[in-house]
């Protein structure tokens, strides 16, 4: 993969850029969800959730250059990911069962 | 990433970058191991217990921290991006700058552990404290064994006016380590620090 299909340093600071907005987004949210009653875990947890994920993709998508790389690099990555996330959930499903019977 | 260097296999991507890949991929087994061991704990633990971790986070800074670490995922990024367009002295500023951002992290989380312990909280206060700092504390081992990587790199390239195309492949290998340690970061600010 050429290196003139990478972002040039601008776009590095413009994405890093957008990494701190998504964290100071993220910071704002928590202080939300303290601060008022009728904002529910169940709305900001999500959010949250969503927001970790954009930085989580940025973060390996540009400067991981996983979007610019052969797509076994991406495959390779997935895997170990994927795999990790359906045991956890498995096993946090399975015991928070266990743990609500008693 | 792409520094110019050999390719030294059929796949078209370089053995050892490959291997790396495949290493970061297994590590997600290993933080995942950890944090579902912490929401484990945690979601066991009465949220009335004045140990409750959630009356010891310091959110304001642990922010500043994860903000640290993630512009050092910039300033990692600069150098390699440095040295693909053969800039060596660009390239060595940022991957110093970079080491200085992970060791500001690393004070930062022996300054948090220490508040913790002060108010109470240590490895064998209770189950979840006990995931809380085997987590944070192997993440924050990671941090440190990519500040000494980045520091010999540093020390390398000053030693040899520059570093060579071989020594462009390890710059990118430890970039990817850096990286992925970020991104586990952001997993764990979020999941274990901003979410009750």
């Amino acid at each position: 993969m050429a290196a003139a299909h990478h972002p040039t340093t601008k776009q590095y600071i413009q994405i890093a850029l957008a990494l701190a907005v998504l964290t100071g987004i993220e910071i704002a949210l928590f202080y939300i969800e303290e601060g008022v009653d009728a904002v529910t875990t169940s709305v900001t947890a999500p959010a949250l959730l969503i927001l970790a994920a954009i930085k989580f993709v940025m973060v390996v998508g540009w400067f991981m250059h996983v979007r610019f790389e052969k797509p076994l690099v991406s495959r390779f990555f997935a895997v170990g990911f994927v795999i990790a996330i359906a045991l956890y959930a498995i096993v946090l499903s399975d015991m928070g069962r266990a743990i609500l019977g008693g | 990433m792409s520094v110019a260097h050999d390719v030294h296999e059929s796949t078209g991507i370089e053995n050892r970058k490959l291997g790396m890949w495949a290493f970061l991929s297994s590590e997600f087994l290993f933080f995942g191991a950890l944090i579902s061991n912490y929401l484990l704990f945690k979601g066991r633990f009465p949220m009335e217990d004045p140990l409750h971790p959630i009356n010891f986070y310091d959110i304001p800074f642990t922010s500043i921290s994860s903000f640290i670490l993630l512009m050092s995922s910039l300033t990692m990024v600069l150098a390699h991006h440095a040295l693909s367009e053969n800039d060596q002295r660009a390239a060595r500023t940022w991957l110093l700058a970079t080491a200085a951002l992970g060791l500001t992290f690393l004070s930062g989380q022996f300054y948090e552990f220490s508040e913790f312990v002060i108010k109470g909280a240590s490895l064998s206060a209770a189950p979840v404290w006990s995931s809380f700092f085997v987590l944070t504390g192997f993440h924050g081992a990671h941090v440190a064994i990519g500040v000494l990587m980045l520091l010999i790199l540093f020390v390398v390239s000053l030693r040899n006016d520059g570093l060579s195309e071989a020594q462009g492949m390890n710059l990118e290998l430890v970039g990817l380590y850096w990286h992925f340690v970020d991104i586990i970061w952001i997993v764990i600010f979020t999941v274990i620090y901003l979410i009750p």
